[in-house]
């Protein structure tokens, strides 16, 4: 039965080679149809509520994924402030806002002078653009589909195009762009800086606090745009000065390059691995023709794994594209053992056939139970809940169960093919004329010192496990997208640049909307309007305003308080009637009187002919108005102003604005958009937060602008940079920001109803676990400041979706990493048949995971997406050893009849050939140390150090436990462990 | 007979090249039919915008227009709703080839506040209508062309002097024959796509004058619109000069309030 397959491999070589090759066309047919997909957005299911609702968001405010390209310039005396630099802004501004496609296809911006400047970003460099062709990536993609720019023009925040509001001659406001024109001299290139630094929207996000920096951002249409975006402003931007530094970062920059390095990588990485393995087994067997067979093993597995994928619609995704880099050299492993064993053992029988059957005979299980361990390592990630994750596991595991039939089949039907006897003979000699290597004895030192110490293998072990659970709990759950590259990779650099002088390039949008809240009632207005009237109205009406409220009462009720308002008003109306209706009837008549020619005579003669009430009032004016000397329109004023003094606010705007407050949107009361302004501050201290953007900033910089007076000293001006005391106020500065020269910018940070509101946070860092910090420390803000009204806030923005994701993908990966913990001991105590068997496998890998996240921790490594992947597959992998070496450990026992013979025996081959296997694969995966993208260098580095580790702890503790339990593993008495000792 | 014929046309010939007008003439009438008709005027308008994704904001207001000398003009906008702006108001003062004079009073801050000259190409109170749509563009800031004529309508097509000062490359002009009202405008950018578009949706004739009564302006990138209905639109009115002066923001005239 172990023998069937191998047998009939070898029965029809040349059968199986065929549909071997058959079945890989088929699966190699699928290639051309790949798809790449470098969205870490990905990592989320897109129905995932949190993603939903960052799209939502998106969607609600208009916001879009940006592209930030800093400027900095630390030579000139004014920073970038000086006229060269903000010339070569603008420029750059209208540029990309004229990015266009020619009739023929071209990528063309327009020069100042109108003509098309015709751009190619193709790269020079003959190795890139085949990349480009191998991936599908074009580097002149800069439209869509429908030929529109992947740049969103009137979206794009720059010192040309964005609003700005500033005093001008005679105390009049001007509204116009921060950078209108770009400056011609010194004054002017420092009076853009100030006009920027004097709002609170642009300092620290447009222009930086220190003056050395600007930042443009470019909305893109979709972020896969972002990486040919940068190429296009490195292009526009490559004749600029050294003085003038230009950095480009973001979130979708990092990503979408990611994507793109990580395409090189794949091309770069799996062919290195497998020259890497090559040159490997070509030490071991120095004959070409050999290690051919391993080879194929792990080209054909990938090529149907990765067929698979392809064939069955997935994209290429971040981890996907580690396919092949993973499964390679764990492809080779079964074949390389089994081939270990195959040349190692040949010159006992002289037959390759037999030799093979012999081989096969005692590896079949163990090669089945390494290969199902590893599958079930793999296939745990299925159970994380991020599709990306689920889909490598699945399609690794596929590929190692290929590699364990490849094995089986492919070599022994390979053997016999294309290996002569004679071929096998001449290597046995060459063999036996040499010493035995140093690897053999190296081994042989291993397991004598493994036997003899093993008290003090057992000790150290217990001390690295201490040391790694101290490490263990140090470990610091955190990621960074931008963090994926090395620290001297452009990205990077710009990422440490641009978050020195600015707020921080990383968004995290906070929203905030009503929560539930009880629609106001009559009764609530009625209750406004008596607690609010002694305040509001003069001091002289009280009897009047006593009265107001006792007829408040007696109003007929009805159900809502729209119709309640009706009531008060009319009400309210008659009382103004009574009040004030004269002196407005006054003040009405004096407004429409000609100035031509108007004295106090005048005047008194035309205020006589009014109705008697206001001709009685009249009178009183024009006491008050006696001497005063002036005529015609200076009279009209002045009698104007005195009416003023009297006249006061009135019942019916009493009721307006008791009923605005109450019925108002959420984000034009001022008793909230205080609290948000507390929240701004609250968040500016905290460290991790470069900087927050709301519409309440917006609100009181125009407030401010609105109100200045130069007459008014600096502080009362100041006093207007606030949020005004009504709704009204409220509303009617907000509808002067509607009607700005960019229309709807305002509605970026609150909804066109005033009901919802968007800050715009800003973090000087994108390490998750300080977006974590941020989302704690809200939380906090609430609980500590209840807002004024009912108000639920909700998270936003890449940043944070980061946070999310990664939370997903370390709990999935403890759960998977538990579950197949769970899976693979059933399966060893199922192998061994044995309970003691199946945990004495465990050990090792047990002892290898907790030193490497022990290790992680100490060295303070985060805890990050490729750690979390590692944890699971380790378990699957670094079981192998000690399957292998318990199952011929007790087969030597059997045979040899002592654990201490057999002890001495297992050092032998078999030590040789796991030893072979752990090189085969740490070599294998070493290609990744080299790679320019951290997470590949991590899961190189600590596969490479699992499978020593692993290697080590099999081949020391295993044996020192072995003769720990000896009697009860081998049913050894104690004579027999007596007669040893002594 | 053939010979008659020519000489038929050669005769008929300058009277056919004086009945066509110029280019300037035409948007000179369209210009005057848009913005001049009677010595002043009145209108009550509901201004409805529109996001890109149908959500909608309202705004009422009354205009008050008077033609004084020259080709200058006085606008007066009172706001009516919504309430929390209600009593918010506008003063221009149109210098035909100047800039223009503006304030503004915002009565919950007791506020008045005179706007600097500027940029008349922005939105007008958020709505994808821009200033001059409401005053109207000086006609000596374009070359104009006359680009095509069907049997009812001419369409000129308008170039600025001064590309710099506009954020469109050119502009075309649809006006009807009939009324001399422009009825169709589009504005193409520098790439010569098309990106904003004004049109009157409905003409009345009021007190002689063909009205515009519902106007459409829509910003084709954002993918917003905005629809104004005008009405108790009057002519001839007599207003009074006095009335758009800065004492009449604090104090509405009573041709707005009542």
């Amino acid at each position: 039965m172990k023998l069937w397959l191998t047998g009939f491999s070898m029965k029809y070589p040349r059968l199986v080679l065929l549909l071997v090759l058959a079945v890989t066309v088929v699966f190699g047919w699928q290639f051309p149809k790949v798809k790449f997909d470098n969205d870490p957005e990905n990592m989320l299911d897109a129905h995932e509520a949190v993603r939903v609702f960052h799209h939502q968001v998106k969607e609600k405010f208009s916001l879009y994924d940006f592209v930030i390209v800093g400027v900095s310039n630390e030579q000139d005396a004014d920073g970038i402030f000086n006229v060269g630099t903000l010339d070569r802004i603008d420029r750059l501004t209208k540029q990309l806002l004229s990015l266009h496609r020619t009739a023929d296809g071209a990528v063309a911006v327009r020069n100042p002078d109108g003509s098309d400047r015709i751009l190619d970003l193709t790269p020079e460099s003959g190795w890139q653009r085949g990349l480009n062709v191998a991936f599908q990536h074009d580097p002149n993609r800069l439209f869509t589909a429908d030929g529109k720019s992947a740049l969103i023009g009137r979206e794009l925040i720059s010192p040309s195009v964005v609003d700005n509001l500033k005093q001008a001659a005679f105390g009049s406001l001007k509204l116009e762009y921060l950078m209108e024109h770009p400056p011609t001299t010194r004054a002017e290139a420092l009076q853009i800086r100030d006009d920027a630094m004097g709002n609170p929207l642009y300092k620290g996000t447009l222009v930086a606090e220190d003056g050395k920096a600007i930042c443009l951002y470019l909305p893109i249409r979709d972020k896969t745009f972002s990486y040919n975006v940068a190429n296009l402003v490195r292009a526009l931007t490559a004749d600029w000065p050294n003085s003038d530094q230009v950095h480009i970062t973001g979130l979708p920059v990092a990503e979408d390059t990611f994507g793109v390095e990580m395409l090189v990588q794949m091309a770069t990485s799996a062919p290195l691995a497998m020259l890497a393995i090559f040159l490997l087994l070509w030490i071991f067997f120095r004959r070409v023709r050999i290690i051919i067979a391993p080879l194929m093993v792990a080209m054909v597995s990938v090529i149907w794994a990765m067929g698979l994928l392809i064939g069955l619609g997935y994209d290429v995704h971040i981890m996907s594209s580690m396919i092949a880099i993973f499964l390679m050299p764990i492809a080779v492993a079964d074949s390389v053992h089994m081939l270990s064993e195959f040349y190692d053992t040949y010159h006992l029988y002289g037959d390759k056939r037999g030799t093979m059957r012999k081989v096969v005979g005692h590896l079949f299980m163990p090669m089945l139970y390494t290969s199902l361990t590893t599958i079930a390592g793999f296939a745990s990630l299925a159970t994380t809940p991020i599709p990306p994750v689920q889909i490598f596991g699945l399609h690794v595991a596929f590929g190692v169960a290929v590699a364990w039939l490849l094995t089986m089949t492919l070599v022994p039907a390979y053997s016999m093919v294309f290996i002569s006897e004679k071929s096998l003979q001449k290597l046995q000699l060459q063999r036996d004329a040499g010493k035995p290597s140093g690897l053999n004895r190296l081994l042989e030192g291993f397991g004598r010192f493994s036997y003899t110490r093993w008290k003090l293998i057992l000790g150290v072990t217990m001390v690295v496990m201490v040391i790694s659970v101290v490490g263990i709990s140090r470990i610091q759950v955190n990621d960074n997208p931008v963090k994926w590259f090395t620290a001297d990779h452009e990205i990077r650099k710009a990422d440490a640049v641009l978050n020195r002088h600015f707020g921080g390039t990383y968004t995290a949008y906070l929203t905030l909307e009503p929560g539930v809240e009880t629609a106001p009632t009559a009764a609530d207005l009625q209750q406004a309007l008596v607690e609010a009237a002694p305040h509001q109205l003069p001091e002289q009406w009280r009897d009047e305003i006593k009265t107001f409220s006792a007829d408040l009462n007696d109003l007929p009720a009805v159900p809502d308080i729209a119709a309640f308002v009706e009531e008060a008003r009319a009400l309210a109306k008659s009382y103004d009637q009574r009040l004030l209706g004269d002196w407005r009837a006054l003040a009405d008549n004096i407004v429409y009187l000609d100035p031509a020619g108007l004295d106090l005579k005048t005047l008194a003669r035309r205020l006589s002919a009014l109705p008697a009430g206001q001709a009685a009032l009249g009178r009183q004016l024009l006491d008050r108005l006696q001497g005063t000397g002036a005529v015609g329109d200076a009279l009209i004023d002045a009698a104007l102003a005195i009416i003023d003094q009297r006249q006061g606010r009135g019942f019916v705007a009493l009721v307006d604005q008791q009923y605005a407050a109450l019925t108002a949107p959420l984000f034009k009361r001022p008793a909230m958009l205080r609290w948000v302004e507390k929240l701004q501050q609250a968040l500016a201290q905290d460290p991790v937060v470069g900087k927050s953007s709301s519409a309440v900033d917006a609100l009181k910089k125009a407030s401010y602008e609105l109100q200045y007076r130069v007459d008014r000293s600096a502080a009362e001006n100041q006093k207007r940079f606030a949020v005004p005391d009504t709704v009204s106020a409220v509303a009617q500065v907000f509808t002067q920001l509607e009607g700005m020269k960019k229309k709807d910018t305002l509605f970026h940070l609150v909804t066109r109803d005033y009901q919802e509101a968007n800050l715009w946070v800003q973090l000087k860092s994108g390490d998750n676990k300080y977006m974590e910090q941020v989302v704690r420390d809200v939380d906090a803000f609430f609980v500590a400041n209840p807002p004024p009204f009912p108000v639920k806030h909700a998270w936003a923005g890449l940043t944070y979706l980061n946070v999310v994701w990664q939370d997903k993908m370390v709990r999935g990966m403890l759960w998977s990493l538990g579950s197949s913990f769970v899976v693979v001991l059933l399966m060893m105590v199922v192998l061994f048949r044995s309970p003691l068997f199946g945990i004495l496998a465990m050990l090792p890998l047990t002892v290898t995971i907790a030193f490497i996240y022990g290790l992680i921790g100490l060295v303070g490594k985060d805890y990050d997406m490729p750690v979390a992947v590692l944890s699971a597959m380790t378990l699957g992998l670094s079981v192998d050893f000690a399957i292998h070496f318990l199952e011929r450990a007790r087969q030597l026992q059997r045979e040899l009849g002592s654990w201490q013979a057999a002890a001495t025996e297992m050092f032998k081959e078999p030590a040789v050939a796991i030893s072979r296997n752990a090189l085969t694969i740490s070599i294998g995966f070493t290609p990744l140390l080299v790679a320019p993208l951290v997470p590949y260098r991590t899961v190189g580095f600590f596969l490479a150090t699992i499978m020593a580790v692993s290697w080590l702890a099999t081949l020391f503790l295993l044996p020192a436990l072995l003769t720990l339990f000896r009697r009860k593993a081998f049913g050894e008495t104690a004579e027999q462990s007596l007669e040893e000792k002594g | 007979m053939k010979r008659y014929g020519i000489l038929f046309l050669l005769l008929l010939w300058p009277a056919l090249a004086l009945a066509a007008p110029s280019a300037d003439e035409i948007v000179a009438r369209a210009n005057k039919a848009a913005y001049y008709a009677g010595k002043d005027g009145q209108a009550d308008v509901k201004m409805t915008i529109y996001d890109a994704h149908g959500g909608t904001r309202q705004r009422e207001f009354s205009i008050l227009r008077l033609n004084v000398a020259g080709e200058d003009q006085k606008f007066y906008v009172y706001f009516k709703k919504p309430s929390d702006v209600r009593k918010m108001a506008f003063l221009v003062w149109k210098h035909v080839g100047g800039d223009d004079d503006r304030w503004l009073w915002l009565p919950a801050l007791n506020l008045k506040k005179r706007i600097a000259p500027g940029d008349k190409r922005t939105s007008f109170v958020g709505s994808d209508f821009f200033y001059e749509d409401v005053s109207g563009r000086g006609l000596e800031e374009d070359v104009h062309q006359l680009v095509k004529e069907t049997d009812d309508q001419w369409l000129i097509k308008n170039t600025p002097k001064d590309p710099d000062s506009v954020e469109f490359s050119w502009y075309q002009v649809w006006i009807d024959k009939a009324t001399s009202l422009p009825v169709k405008a589009e504005y193409f950018d520098k790439e010569g796509k098309l990106y904003r578009r004004v049109s009157a949706e409905k003409i009345e004739t009021i007190q002689g004058h063909p009205t515009v009564v519902e106007a459409v302006a829509e910003d084709l990138l954002a993918g917003t619109r905005t629809v104004n209905r005008f009405s108790k639109v009057k002519y001839d009115i007599g207003l009074k000069e006095r009335l758009f002066t800065e004492r009449f923001l604090r104090r509405p005239p009573r041709e707005v309030t009542r």
